[in-house]
């Protein structure tokens, strides 16, 4: 599904990613797991051109990008990315944050957006909301009415940035909840969590980054009881 | 007791052509304001594009722009437009108002475009939006609401500064005031009529700029849509 090679990316002279090389499959769930600053964010951010690599090789679902070349707004069509903050647009209703890009970029009809909106939006429990506008929401329902923008556009992929951080601790639940679902549904989906509960249960592999490398990558059963590293040792002592 | 009486009889003398002027005055605001908005949109956008050439040819027009007196601009650029096209005194000098409010509409525009929180371009054009797109829907109505209370007191600013094509001969308000105590011998009390009549016209448009304030205020536009969204669900998305 999605192939990185020796990929790297630098901010004004700080070396954040150094040769990050990884796959993943398609129906994956990975954890992205490491300090802040380590450079997950902009690992997630590479993989759907948010941020543009210097170097190095990122396919997906089989085809090799090419910044210049490949038209990368389509690329991002199928991948859906969630954010810490849910940036959801202040100025429209829940069902027209979700419709927006269906109608714009899938060219769908308003009545047909309409409603797959309104099935995903009573997938993720949100139908009632519907009319209602994000400041009315809570963190919670915020989160997932991002979720549900995210899947309209049925993307074969889903990026997860975090997206119970901003969280109060009795809303992130329901938002692990709506990933859980849909992880076992099949999705593809990479996230960046320090939810460790979460990826003990639903990853199929965890990751740690450690300065910019690849420290630790495998199964959940062996990455929390029994890591390799040195490091993942003792950042699983300070996050579990 | 001398000067009110003498008000009055200009009031009774010049009462009506100077109603008429203040048509003008009010046609010559709009059309240069509208102008300006343009002119200001497309030289924001220049500022925001990232762009070297473009964003130096917008900070050079802003510089120009703020850097002369206005009277010294009206002049240079009414000349400069009428001896190259030909057109009227009223056209020429709404050009020139045009041009020179159209700097400071820029600016106007480029903050309230730069304080939209980065998130929402992240997550419009994570959703595959193309940029134009993404600024077309998410961007400028977030930020044209926020430009309103400053956009009002750039109409205001540029009412007051078309008093000064009285000096390229279009008759709006300030012209007629020129030559009304030309004929009458009372300056004082003749500029005194006309800054009444001025006065007016800005409280006008202060009170129309406090409407559209209060309905793009967001809580309370919801409150007013709020009556409607349970019983009448479609309203909101009919907007969209
Ligand atoms: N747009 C940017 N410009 C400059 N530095 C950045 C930018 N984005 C991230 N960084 C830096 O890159 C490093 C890694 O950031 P990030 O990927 O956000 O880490 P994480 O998500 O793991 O906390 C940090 O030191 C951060 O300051
Ligand atoms: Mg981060």
């Amino acid at each position: 599904m999605i192939k990185v090679k020796q990929l790297c990316k630098a901010f004004d002279g700080l070396q954040v990613l150094k040769n990050i090389s990884m796959e993943i499959n398609k129906s994956e769930v990975v954890v992205l797991i490491g300090a802040s600053g380590s450079g997950k964010s902009t690992l997630l951010r590479c993989l759907n051109f948010l941020e543009i690599k210097d170097s190095g090789e990122i396919e997906i679902s089989g085809q090799v990008i090419d910044t210049k070349k490949t038209n990368l707004n389509k690329v991002r069509e199928d991948m859906g990315m969630v954010f810490q903050h849910f940036n959801l647009f202040p100025h429209m209703t829940v069902l027209a944050n979700v419709i927006e890009a269906p109608i714009h970029i899938k060219k769908k009809s308003k009545q047909t957006a309409i409603d797959q909106a309104m099935d995903i939006l009573q997938k993720v429990g949100l139908a009632d909301k519907a009319h209602h506008y994000p400041e009315q929401l809570s963190g919670g329902q915020k989160q997932r009415v991002a979720i549900a923008r995210a899947l309209a556009m049925e993307p074969a992929v889903m990026l997860f940035d975090e997206p119970t951080s901003a969280l109060d601790p009795e809303l992130v639940g329901e938002v692990l909840e709506t990933m859980k679902n849909l992880a076992r549904e099949g999705m593809t989906m990479v996230i960046v969590t320090h939810e460790m509960g979460f990826a003990r249960e639903v990853a199929d592999r965890v990751i740690m980054l450690a300065d910019g490398n690849i420290i630790e990558d495998g199964h959940p059963s062996v990455f929390f009881t029994d890591p390799k590293e040195e490091r993942t040792r003792r950042f699983l002592q300070q996050v579990l | 007791m001398n000067s009110i009486t003498s008000m009055i009889s200009i009031f009774q003398t010049h009462g009506f052509e100077f109603l008429k002027a203040t048509l003008t005055t009010v046609q010559l605001t709009a059309v240069s304001l509208l102008i300006a908005m343009i002119i200001g949109l497309v030289f924001a956008f220049f500022k925001v594009s990232n762009i070297f050439v473009l964003e130096k040819l917008a900070d050079t027009y802003i510089f120009l722009v703020r850097g002369m007196p206005l009277i010294v601009q009206l002049m240079f650029l009414y000349y400069g437009i009428s001896s190259v096209f030909v057109l009227s005194d009223f056209t020429a000098g709404a050009i020139a108002l045009g041009i020179h409010s159209g700097a400071y509409i820029a600016e106007i525009f480029r903050g309230a475009i730069q304080s939209i929180d980065r998130g929402q371009m992240e997550a419009a054009r994570s959703l595959g939006m193309p940029y134009s797109l993404s600024m077309r829907r998410i961007i400028l109505p977030q930020a044209f609401k926020r430009a309103v209370p400053s956009l009002g007191n750039q109409f205001i600013i540029g009412l007051k500064d078309s008093s000064l094509v009285a000096y390229i001969a279009v008759t709006e308000l300030f012209n007629h005031a020129l030559s009304a105590q030309a004929e009458n011998y009372m300056p004082f009390e003749t500029y005194f009529v006309v800054g009444i009549y001025y006065l007016i016209l800005v409280l006008i448009f202060t009170l129309i700029f406090n409407r559209i304030e209060a309905r793009l205020d967001v809580s309370k536009g919801r409150k007013r849509r709020g009556g409607k969204r349970f019983d009448q669900g479609k309203t909101a998305v009919q907007s969209v």
